[in-house]
């Protein structure tokens, strides 16, 4: 009995208008984007690949260690084209420096095409998915019950023996059978638009991502259905329930994830919590003025660094905690070499220490305002579904906040092996660190950065809360359902 | 007069109906949403200028040689922010909020004077907040104000049909069009009232700010608002009448979210980046950057030749005489003028690149009328795309201004030589500060109204055709 319901609903969907044009429409939209991000993707691909020539070629202009100017590219993510997360928005290059522990909020963005085309914002496919196949899974569900009500035909089915728990399994799941059809039409289009496009490369495991966001894609369908399927429940008419259902999706799909953020957010105004860390830091940084002013009254050197009573020529670049030497000293200063290699060895030693301390400080202060504020954001606008879809599947592609993380920390570990490199090299005590006139550095066994995403069980696991979120608001809406309707008169 | 009655009867049905009453909560929640959250943008955006903007114009004022001035320039120069930023946000973090000198040089004997630049925007690359669409005005009208009207009119016509409702009212004396017309206006008004009714509880609290105060045109350009509001709504409604002049509702209605999902939700993402692809290709700001300087070094290194030439026709035994001197300096003048003249069209020319490069875009957009009401509000409210290419005028024009000022008050010194660009050749006497003019950037109402002209047009005609559509549809429809 329940497969003749089935049969009988999937056909009635599938041979009706409304089914067709809506996945023709999912279609066109998806092949549409996927070709626009498709070609996105590849000119992201060759700015990293261009950066990262720069970077190298920075690293190898470097004539002494402390002229090195190093910088390491997060790669663009080819699984971003499915759901963009904060992949675009933050920054991409970091710089690593001896004496600054990178953050999360170190990295700084670059514009290399045109950046008033940022006024156009760009959609990912999962948007599509979130947007017009919920509007279908509500169209589908409205008048499920009480069109069938209004018509009559809910009594005939009823006088059959059939139980009315299985009459709504029935629609259920013959409603989610159609509504996999797009899912998968579309998957599949991408799928072969990518293989097409050589320039994204998936790794083996990206298919297993592809497969947790049709899963997710799948179990948010079916929030909305059942959502739909209860208000066609419980309303009287047709046309009632048709007019909650648009508005409940207009108010979960559109407002609520924007409203949210600007009103519910608790952590409001960071501005000076921020600036007092600052002065913080900067007073802990005064440690470093204290201590040359006490290195250079005890050392036969005279002056300001880096030149101090040195004589000769050479380039200086001597910034805020940063600065690049390249000397060529001349030979009444060779006596005074020792000191000032004593000199970077202490200070070197001293900054290394602070930018430890100062970096916890601006950790914690980065948890307590930026972090907790988009961490809210997260919690509040995961009370819509549709923002809980958003956030299952960056999670599931890497390109939520814990992915972003995960590359703050391939820095910090890659700047930890630049101060182990400087260290093994005895770079800091060394001649070499601000003269090149006896010989420059060899870059050849310097450590290179290599970030790769995370495992894909790193991602299931971050994916997971939220797909279980999704899975009990089904559970919860489908036993409401079938409570209400075992009670309802028809 | 019957439409009057259609339309009184349409209207009183529409107030008492559900949708009607979920439409006034949504609305008034996100409108008043909107204030609280402009209060506070707006307060930071003003003391922001407030406080930029006396800092360059105390920048200006401490220089008292002429030739500094000259050389140094206005300094930067600051984009006021608009007070109905809450109507459009305009991709505010996307844009520039000032233009400053381009960058300086100085070779052996000469220094470059104040040349225009316009410097990249800075993205908010820390921002680790998910990404959002800005929650103004913009956002509510071209997604709420498109969808509403047509869960409205899905059934104004077809629902009638269905029910048989639709032959009682034809069989007495009316016209059809009358009929379509009177369902559009009461439709019309039962939309504009929680519009109404919402923007106005949102204007009041904003004007409890002291930051924010109307003045006469701003509540023109409201007044504007309103306008391109009705008319985007009377699209949708035309729309929405006109499928359901000939489909059943069910279908009328399927018909109706897949015209709207396409044109409202994606054709204004998606066709702006697509047709941006398709635009001729532009620099990048490296590659213009690295092509900027090899020509401007090119240049500098065949003056660099000339000088030397110059250089070593000179006897250093012989005292200079003004003679000698004065193509000397004219030499110089003229190098230094070119040079900003070169870069200054340099720059200008890859700002207007770029913003063609987005224009072109745009203008593909407009094929919805979603992207259309957005162009055409962001321009009401003086922020967006349009607005900065005005401030950028408005630069432009004062720096004019700037330049006569130093030409004249150099004119009236009897004693320089009048050649502007070079230490040795301008006045050496004390400039009156207070003279100088001074960059204020003004909101323009009639420039507002200019930009927005063609877009409010093309909503115009977007309306009027789907009214005419609709008409025409339901007097060939079989009732």
């Amino acid at each position: 009995m329940l497969l003749t319901l089935i049969r009988q609903e999937v056909l009635s969907h599938l041979m009706s208008a409304r089914f067709f044009a809506a996945v023709i429409m999912t279609l066109l939209l998806i092949v549409a984007n996927t070709v626009v991000l498709i070609d996105e993707y590849e000119r992201r691909l060759a700015d990293y690949n261009g950066q990262e020539t720069a970077h190298r070629q920075k690293v190898e202009e470097a004539q002494t260690y402390s002229a090195l100017e190093l910088f390491v590219e997060r790669p663009p993510n080819p699984l971003s084209l499915f759901s963009t997360g904060l992949e675009k928005q933050l920054g991409s290059t970091v710089e690593i420096y001896y004496s600054l522990v990178p953050l999360i909020s170190s990295a700084s963005a670059r514009y290399l095409t045109n950046p008033f085309l940022n006024l156009f914002l760009k959609i990912d496919l999962v948007f599509i998915f979130q947007v017009v196949l919920s509007l279908l899974a509500l169209l589908f569900a409205y008048d499920a019950i009480s069109g069938e009500r209004e018509a009559g035909t809910l009594r005939l089915v009823i006088s059959h023996p059939v139980p009315r728990g299985s009459l709504l399994v029935g629609k259920y799941l013959s409603a989610m059978v159609c509504l996999l059809l797009p899912v998968f039409l579309s998957i599949l289009s991408v799928l072969i638009l990518l293989s097409i496009a050589s320039s994204v490369q998936l790794r083996p495991d990206d298919f297993l991502r592809i497969g947790g966001i049709v899963l997710t894609t799948i179990v948010y369908l079916s929030v909305f259905y059942l959502m739909g399927l209860l208000i066609s429940t419980i309303s009287q008419r047709a046309a009632t329930s048709l007019m909650l259902c648009m508005f409940l999706w207009v108010v979960l799909v559109l407002v609520y994830p924007t409203w949210s953020r600007f009103t519910l957010n608790p952590v409001g105004d960071t501005r000076a919590e921020k600036l007092s860390v600052e002065e913080q830091v900067n007073q802990i940084w005064e440690e470093v003025e204290r201590e040359k002013r006490r290195f250079v009254a005890n050392s036969p050197l005279m002056g300001k660094p880096p030149w101090f009573n040195l004589t000769g020529s050479g380039r200086v670049a001597w910034g805020d905690r940063r600065y690049k030497i390249d000397l060529k000293l001349d030979a009444q200063s060779e006596e005074l070499v020792p000191h000032v290699q004593e000199y970077h060895r202490t200070l070197s030693a001293l900054e290394i220490r602070l930018a430890e301390k100062t970096a916890l400080i601006r950790e914690q202060s980065l948890a307590s305002t930026d972090i907790r504020q988009a961490r809210w954001d997260e919690l509040l606008m995961k009370l819509s579904p549709a923002s809980l879809y958003t956030f299952a599947t960056t999670a599931w592609v890497g390109t939520d906040l814990d992915g972003m993380f995960d590359f703050a920390r391939a820095t910090q570990r890659y700047h930890q092996s630049l101060i182990d490199y400087f260290h093994d090299k005895e770079a800091f005590a060394s001649r070499l660190w601000f003269a090149a006139d006896k010989g420059s550095v060899d870059w050849l066994d310097l450590p290179r950065f290599h970030f790769e995403r995370e495992d894909v069980w790193v991602n299931t696991q971050r994916a997971l809360p939220e797909l279980f979120v999704l899975l009990f608001m089904n559970l919860v809406l489908f036993m409401v359902t079938v409570l209400v309707f075992i009670k309802t008169e028809v | 007069m019957m439409v009057w009655h259609i339309l009184k009867r349409e209207l009183f049905d529409h107030i008492n109906s559900l949708r009607f009453a979920l439409t006034t909560f949504v609305m008034i929640v996100l409108m008043v949403t909107n204030a609280i959250v402009h209060l506070q943008k707006h307060a930071d955006r003003i003391q922001e200028y407030s406080k930029n903007v006396p800092a360059s114009i105390n920048n200006l004022k401490s220089q008292t040689r002429l030739y500094t001035l000259a050389q140094k320039g206005p300094g930067e120069l600051y984009k006021r922010p608009s007070s109905l930023a809450f109507i459009a946000d305009g991709g505010d973090i996307f844009l520039p909020k000032l233009v400053a000198n381009d960058d300086s040089w100085r070779a052996a004997d000469v220094e470059s004077i104040a040349t225009l630049g316009y410097p990249e925007t800075k993205q908010k690359s820390k921002n680790l907040r998910p990404p959002a669409i800005p929650l103004d005005w913009a956002f509510i009208i071209t997604y709420l104000l498109s969808f509403i009207p047509i869960l409205f009119t899905f059934d104004a016509l077809s629902g009638e049909r269905e029910y048989g409702t639709l032959r009682l009212c034809l069989a007495n004396p009316i016209s059809r069009s009358v009929i379509v017309v009177g369902k559009f206006l009461g439709t019309l008004i039962a939309l504009v009232l929680p519009f109404t009714f919402a923007s106005l509880l949102n204007i009041t609290i904003l004007s409890t700010s002291p930051w924010i105060q109307f003045d006469t045109t701003d509540w023109a350009r409201l007044a504007l608002v309103f306008l391109i509001v009705c008319c985007y709504i009377c699209i949708f409604i035309a729309v929405g009448l006109m499928v359901s002049a000939r489909l059943e509702s069910r279908m009328s209605l399927m018909v109706l979210l897949l015209i709207w999902v396409t044109v409202v939700v994606f054709m204004p993402l998606t066709l702006g980046t697509l047709a941006a692809k398709w635009t001729a290709p532009i620099q990048t700001v490296q590659q213009f950057r690295a092509t900027k300087k090899e020509f401007i070094d090119n240049i500098r290194a065949e003056n660099t030749r000339q000088w030397v030439g110059m250089k070593q026709q000179i006897d250093p035994e012989v005292e200079l005489k003004d003679e000698i001197l004065l193509p000397i300096l004219r030499f110089k003048m003229e190098w230094v003028n070119f040079d900003r003249d070169t870069r200054e069209n340099l720059n200008r020319a890859y700002l207007m690149a770029q913003m063609k490069q987005v224009q072109q875009a745009r203008n593909v957009c407009r094929l919805s009328p979603a992207a259309t009401v957005q162009y055409a509000l962001e321009s009401i409210a003086a922020t967006g795309l349009t607005r900065h290419l005005q401030f950028v005028e408005n630069v432009r024009l004062y720096m004019k201004q700037f330049r006569q000022f130093i030409v004249e008050t150099d004119r009236t010194d009897a004693e320089s030589p009048h050649l502007i660009g070079i230490p040795e050749g301008m006045s050496k006497k004390p400039i009156a500060t207070e003279n100088i003019p001074k960059f204020e950037d003004q909101l323009n109402f009639r420039d507002s109204f200019t930009s927005a002209l063609v877009d409010m047009l093309l909503l115009v005609l977007f309306a009027g055709v789907f009214l005419s559509g609709a008409c025409l549809f339901f007097l060939r429809a079989e009732v």
